[in-house]
């Protein structure tokens, strides 16, 4: 086996059906996408073709016009990224240090915050609709509150903080599976010693735990960066209409509604240059850490 | 012995020769529907006009192919680049007819429309199926129509008049919203039944032809006229003074009619196929009637009208047959389709015979048959973005995000 595996040929060949594959349903697709966000839009009778137009749909996408609002689409995906990245993660790595810690139940808990990750999001949404719709207005009322004018879901003030919470609570319990995984596979000497050295529990998290498990934190934190710009089912079925406050979509009312193919394809284009940029700031950000730490270590080591 | 059998096979190859004949004086006719699905209302209808349609003419043989809607639509213009499209076919009227009419695929048929045909359909309703001066290329098999569902049971309970006109609409409302009843309902965040209030109360205000004129953006035409302030104006009168549900803006379609179903709301402005939803003890506390005056002049003028039908293509082989089988397929249709409950008539036929009739909907066509205009909605009659935005700025004066006159700035852009 190994012999084949070092063989280039053999490599290739068991490599070749994916490359293909991807390729295909990936790949040619990006470029495609950028092909058509280049061209004029398809006039309305049949037969005619398009023309190019450069970079005309990119312009338009960022002149923002009573009834055109791409720049306020992406602030509203970055802002629910932040709270991805200061609430969702951190609550998520608090929920994985206490289970980490070998608390009594601590497979069931483990089970119990991963449900929602396997619950449909469709299911999710319309659990969530209900809870909108008539729990919290029926809380509301037992404390004698206000309703939001036309309801949590209409108001223009509370409405994507009303789509982004279900989402947050949703993947809460993907992360934690992550990092919780990424704990227990820290050797099991480091602890002890920390912990005969009389290390604290905070102690430990901050300058063992953390540190050990910054690769798991940066897949986790990539997860959420790009889940957050390419949000979409959650609010599309929450919300129930054609919506165009999250980038996905906008880029899906401008092409299935509006039948807009050329600018939905530059919008889109915008969502996959969006989340190769903040994966790679993400890789800078880490690399350069690690780069620190292994020559801090070795510093370490040396004295 | 010889002589028998050339006999037999003199005999054989006559009769060949005459089955020959009558092979051809049979013409085979390519057709394409909708209704695809065992459980659309009007699968039943075609394929009992089908089986009239073979009865009558024996010499006709059809090919019918079925689609899905949407599926047919995109096939539909896909044939129509190689014309290729089949000899006799299901279409939508308005803008996605005048696609195929503009590249030459579809024929017109007033050569063949006697004026003894022509008084056999409702008036009116080819609007939308004319273009090119005057030039028919569709034949209607139904119509749509909005109207004002009032729950007669509630009527009478707080002893409150049907209105027929606007302040007797306000007093209704008042009358109700004192008795502590929603006076309507309506399912905001699927945003198109808020356009069939907003539709029919810009009718009132702006009149047939202002409003034909935005919705088809023709020449000239605008948004910024006192009419279609004041007709927003008027939904806006309506929101405020409690008309709709609190939560109107976040309720579903579905969940907007459940507590009229329950018998818990007076009115409803909706389309003609919600008669079809009302149980039948419901049909019989409703009436269904036009949508109040408000003294403009335009009080008698109807949104709804004819958006579907069938066409023949420009290349048909035979277009006589072709011609032939649109009209029987466009009549017979409505007539089956009206006892099935599944739409109004297109064509006038006489129903006093058959019974088991929903009474809601036969309302709806004894009132809309003396209609002096029946005008497509907005979100049909406009297309693609224009449509979009007419449904989103319509819900964003519901949630009161913008006032009537922003309204009509924002679909002014669509003239841009």
């Amino acid at each position: 086996m190994k012999r084949v595996l070092s063989n280039k040929w053999s490599i290739a060949v068991f490599v070749l059906p994916t490359v293909l594959f991807f390729t295909y349903i990936v790949i040619i697709p990006i470029f495609k996408s950028f092909y058509y966000s280049l061209l004029s839009e398809i006039p309305a009778k049949v037969g005619d073709a398009s023309e190019f137009v450069w970079f005309e749909n990119y312009i338009k996408m960022f002149t923002p016009g009573r009834r055109n609002d791409f720049p306020g689409a992406v602030l509203n995906s970055l802002t629910y990224a932040a709270l991805s990245v200061f609430i969702q993660l951190p609550f998520s790595l608090l929920i994985a240090l206490i289970l980490s810690t070998g608390i009594k139940g601590e497979s069931t808990y483990r089970n119990v915050f991963f449900i929602p990750v396997v619950i449909s999001s469709v299911v999710i949404s319309l659990l969530w609709q209900r809870i909108y719709k008539d729990l919290v207005p029926a809380i509301y009322n037992i404390f004698n509150l206000a309703l939001p004018k036309n309801g949590f879901l209409a108001n223009k003030d509370t409405k994507l903080m009303a789509v982004f919470i279900p989402n947050l609570w949703q993947f809460v319990g993907y992360h934690v599976l992550l990092m919780y995984g990424a704990l227990k596979s820290i050797p099991t000497d480091v602890i002890e010693a920390a912990t005969v050295d009389g290390a604290s529990a905070p102690r430990m998290a901050l300058q063992i735990q953390i540190p050990m498990i910054k690769p798991m934190l940066k897949v986790c934190l990539s997860f959420s960066l790009i889940g957050s710009f390419k949000l979409f089912d959650t609010p599309w079925i929450l919300l129930e209409r054609a919506n165009k406050q999250l980038p996905a979509l906008s880029m899906y009312v401008e092409m299935f509604s509006n039948h807009k193919y050329s600018y939905a394809s530059a919008q889109a284009m915008f969502i996959v240059f969006e989340c190769l940029a903040f994966t790679m700031l993400l890789n800078f950000i880490f690399k350069d850490r690690d780069g620190i730490e292994s020559r801090k270590g070795r510093r370490r080591l040396a004295a | 012995m010889k002589k028998l059998v050339s006999l037999v096979l003199a005999l054989a190859m006559l009769l060949s020769l005459t089955a020959a004949f009558a092979e051809d004086e049979v013409v085979t006719l390519k057709v394409a529907s909708i209704w695809s699905a065992e459980t659309e209302a009007n699968r039943k209808p075609m394929l009992a006009t089908l089986d009239e349609f073979a009865a009558a003419y024996p010499n006709i043989k059809l090919e019918v192919e079925w689609y899905e809607a949407n599926a047919w639509k995109e096939t539909g213009e896909t044939l129509a680049l190689s014309d290729s499209l089949p000899d006799v076919f299901y279409w939508n009227a308005g803008g996605v007819l005048w696609n195929l009419v503009g590249s030459g695929d579809i024929l017109a048929l007033n050569d063949y429309l006697t004026p003894e045909i022509m008084d056999r359909m409702e008036p009116g309703l080819l609007a939308d199926m004319t273009f090119n001066e005057g030039k028919i290329y569709q034949l209607p098999y139904t119509k749509a129509a909005s109207m004002l569902y009032c729950n007669t049971e509630l009527f009478d309970k707080y002893s409150v008049k049907i209105p027929e006109t606007w302040e007797e609409l306000i007093t209704a409302i008042e009358t109700f919203k004192a008795n502590g009843v929603t006076p309507m309902t309506v399912g905001g965040a699927d945003q198109w039944p808020t356009n069939m209030y907003t539709d029919i109360i810009a009718l009132r205000f702006a009149g047939d032809a202002a409003c034909r004129a935005a919705y088809y953006k023709h020449e000239g035409a605008t948004f910024m006229t006192q009419d279609w302030i004041d007709g927003m104006a008027a939904f806006k009168q309506l929101i405020d003074i409690g008309a709709f549900p609190e939560d109107a803006a976040s309720l579903t379609r579905d969940e907007s009619e459940v507590p009229y179903f329950a018998g818990e709301i007076p009115m409803y402005v909706h389309g003609q196929w919600f008669s079809g939803s009302l149980s039948p003890e419901m049909q019989q506390k409703v009436k269904a009637v036009k949508f109040p005056a408000v003294g403009k002049g335009y009080d008698n003028q109807y949104m709804g009208g004819a958006a579907e039908g069938f066409s023949v293509a420009a290349y048909t082989e035979h277009p006589d047959e072709a011609f032939t089988a649109c009209q029987f397929f466009a009549e017979n249709l409505s007539k089956n389709g009206y006892i099935a409950g599944a739409g109004l008539p297109a064509w006038k036929y006489d129903f006093s015979g058959i019974e088991g009739l929903n009474p809601v909907m036969a309302q709806i066509k004894e009132a809309t048959s003396t209609a002096d205009s029946m005008l497509l909605w907005g979100n049909t009659a406009l297309t693609g973005e224009d449509a979009t935005l007419i449904g989103d700025t319509v819900y964003d004066v519901l949630t009161g995000e913008i006032t009537p006159e922003q309204w009509c700035e924002d679909m002014e852009t669509i003239f841009e």
